[in-house]
C-alpha cells in the first residue's frame, strides 16, 4: 500500500502545491467557514489521484502487480486520511500562528469539526467513485459536499439563533456525533468501495 | 513444472468467449501467443494473472492456482509488459523505479538504472513526452527488475524500432539462460516470434487452436508454389489453404504427412503457417 500511496503523491504533487495555496490562503481569512473550508477541500484529492489512475488506466497494470484490491481501494482512503491530517496540522498552525500576531481567535473545535466533515465526505463520495467511475461519480461528490456543508451551515445558524448568538456552546455535541459519524461512514465505506471495485474489475 | 497451465477455460463476454482453452508452457521455455486482433490473446492474458475471473476452468502461474490468496505473492516473480505502459502520465522514470522499489521486495535498483542508461530512458522526464518507444522500453525496465521467473509480454516490442526491438529480443533471450526462466509473448510481429520461441500457440476467435513446439511446427508442414493441377493432385485433406499468386499459379500450405514421399515443398516460416491457417479457418 505504501508504494500505491507514495504513487498517488507523486502523481498529484503539481496540484499539492496549488492546494497548500489554498489551504494556506482559506486558514489566513477571518472566516471560520473558510478555514473549515481549508480542510474539507483536501477531501477531494483522492479524487484527482483515482481521475489520473483512470485516464491512464493504470488499473490494468496494477492488476498484474503484486497489490490487493484491499491495497488498491484502502490506499486511497489512507492517501485521503493523511491529506486531511496534514491539512489540518498546516491550517492549525497558520490559525494559530496568525492568533498570536493579530486579534483573532483561534478556535480548535471548529478545525476539528472540518477534519471530521472531510472525513465524512472522503467516506460518501469515494464508493460512488469506485462505483461509477471518476467522471460520473464527481456529480454524486459535489452533491454530498454542497449537503454536508450546506447543513452544517444551517445547523450552525439554528444554533447560532437557539443560544444568543454564540455556535460554539454547543459544539461538544456536535463534535460527538460527527466523529461517530466519520468513523461509522468510514467503516461501513471502505468495504463497500471494495465491492464496487471488485464489481468494476469483473 | 509448469510456468503457465491453463485448463479448460471458458470466458463469455456477450459477443466474445474463450472456449476451452487448454495451455502449458513448461518451464525454461519461451511460448509466442499468435492471433489477430481481438483474437483473445490479452483476455488469456488477464486471465492467466488473475486479473479476470474464468467463468469455469483453472489456471495456475509457476505452480499456484491464480484465484487462490498465495497468487500475489507468486506476483512477485512474474514481470508484466501489457499492450500499453500504463503508468500515470504525470510520473517521470525516477519516481515509477521508486514506486516499483516500494512495491516489489525483490527490487534491484542497480539494474533498472542500468536498463534506463542501456534504453537511453531520461530520468526525469513525464512519461507524457516519452514517444510509445520509450514507454514500452519503460514498460520492459520495470518488469525486468524486479528479478521475474515469468515473463509475461503482450506486444512488448510493438512501436519500437529494428535496432531496439532487436536488442530487446537479445535481452529475453539472455532471461531464458537460468533454467527456471519462461517468457509467454504475444506478438503481431510473427519472425520476432520465430527467432525468439521454443512454442508457438495460435489462437483464433477465442478458440486456441494450437501449441506445438516450434521445430514441430515447422516440419509438420510445407509450402507449395506451383501450377494449380499440380496441387489437386494431393487429397483435399492435405491442403490446409491456398491462394492464388500474381502469376496464375498457387500457394499452399500443406500438411506433409499427408502428401506423397518426394513431393516438392518448401520450408515454411511460422508467419507463412499462421496466414494461411487464418485463411483455412475463414474459409471453413
Amino acid at each position: 500500500m505504501k508504494a500505491l500511496i507514495l504513487k498517488d503523491t507523486y502523481v498529484i504533487w503539481k496540484q499539492m502545491r496549488y492546494f497548500l495555496v489554498m489551504i494556506l490562503l482559506f486558514s489566513a481569512l477571518p472566516s471560520g467557514f473558510n478555514n473549515a473550508f481549508a480542510v474539507i477541500y483536501t477531501s477531494m484529492l483522492p479524487y484527482t489521484a483515482l481521475a489520473y489512475d483512470e485516464r491512464s488506466k493504470w488499473d490494468q497494470l496494477a492488476a498484474m502487480m503484486p497489490y490487493s484490491a484491499r491495497d488498491i481501494v484502502l490506499g486511497k482512503y489512507v492517501f485521503g486520511w493523511l491529506c486531511i491530517g496534514a491539512a489540518a496540522v498546516l491550517s492549525g498552525l497558520l490559525q494559530a500562528a496568525l492568533s498570536l500576531v493579530i486579534d483573532r481567535a483561534f478556535l480548535p473545535g471548529v478545525m476539528a469539526l472540518s477534519v471530521l466533515g472531510a472525513l465524512c465526505i472522503l467516506a460518501l463520495s469515494l464508493p460512488l467513485m469506485f462505483r461509477l467511475g471518476v467522471e460520473r461519480g464527481r456529480l454524486g461528490m459535489f452533491l454530498i459536499i454542497f449537503l454536508i456543508c450546506g447543513g452544517a451551515g444551517a445547523v450552525a445558524s439554528i444554533v447560532e439563533n437557539m443560544n444568543n448568538g454564540t455556535v460554539f456552546a454547543s459544539l461538544g455535541p456536535v463534535l460527538v456525533i460527527m466523529l461517530l459519524a466519520a468513523v461509522l461512514l468510514n467503516a461501513v465505506s471502505v468495504p463497500l468501495s471494495m465491492r464496487f471495485y471488485a464489481k468494476r474489475q469483473g | 513444472m509448469n510456468a503457465i497451465e491453463l485448463s479448460h477455460i471458458n470466458k463469455s463476454f456477450g459477443d466474445f468467449a474463450i472456449r476451452d482453452l487448454n495451455l502449458t508452457v513448461p518451464s525454461g521455455t519461451i511460448c509466442g501467443l499468435v492471433g489477430e486482433n481481438g483474437a483473445g490473446k490479452s483476455t488469456t492474458i488477464r486471465l492467466l494473472m488473475g486479473a479476470l475471473q474464468p467463468d469455469s476452468g483453472t489456471a495456475a502461474v509457476l505452480g499456484t492456482d491464480v484465484s487462490s490468496p498465495e497468487f500475489r505473492e507468486v506476483k512477485e516473480d512474474v514481470g508484466v509488459v501489457l499492450d500499453e505502459a500504463y503508468f500515470p502520465e504525470s510520473l517521470n522514470a525516477m519516481q515509477v523505479g521508486k514506486i516499483m522499489a516500494a512495491t516489489y521486495r525483490r527490487w534491484d535498483q542497480k539494474l533498472y538504472d542500468g536498463y534506463l542508461k542501456r534504453f537511453d530512458l531520461p530520468e526525469k522526464k513525464q512519461f507524457k513526452d516519452f514517444s510509445r518507444g520509450m514507454r514500452m522500453k519503460l514498460a520492459i525496465t520495470v518488469a525486468l527488475s524486479h528479478q521475474p521467473k515469468l515473463l509475461v509480454l503482450d506486444e512488448a516490442t510493438a512501436g519500437l524500432d529494428p535496432i531496439v526491438r532487436d536488442e530487446v529480443l537479445d535481452i529475453f533471450n539472455e532471461f531464458t539462460r537460468e533454467e527456471d526462466h519462461s517468457i509467454l509473448i504475444s506478438s503481431h510481429i510473427l519472425s520476432d516470434l520465430e527467432k525468439l520461441c521454443d512454442y508457438i500457440a495460435f489462437i483464433h476467435k477465442g478458440d486456441l487452436l494450437f501449441c506445438e513446439e516450434k521445430d514441430r511446427l515447422l516440419e509438420q508442414y510445407g509450402i507449395f508454389e506451383d501450377s494449380r493441377e499440380n496441387l489437386d493432385c494431393l487429397q483435399p485433406e492435405a491442403i490446409v489453404a491456398r491462394e492464388e499468386t500474381r502469376y496464375g499459379g498457387v500457394r499452399a500450405l500443406i500438411k506433409r504427412d499427408l502428401a506423397p514421399a518426394g513431393f516438392q515443398l518448401e520450408k515454411p516460416s511460422v508467419e507463412d503457417i499462421v496466414l494461411f491457417l487464418v485463411k483455412g479457418a475463414k474459409n471453413r
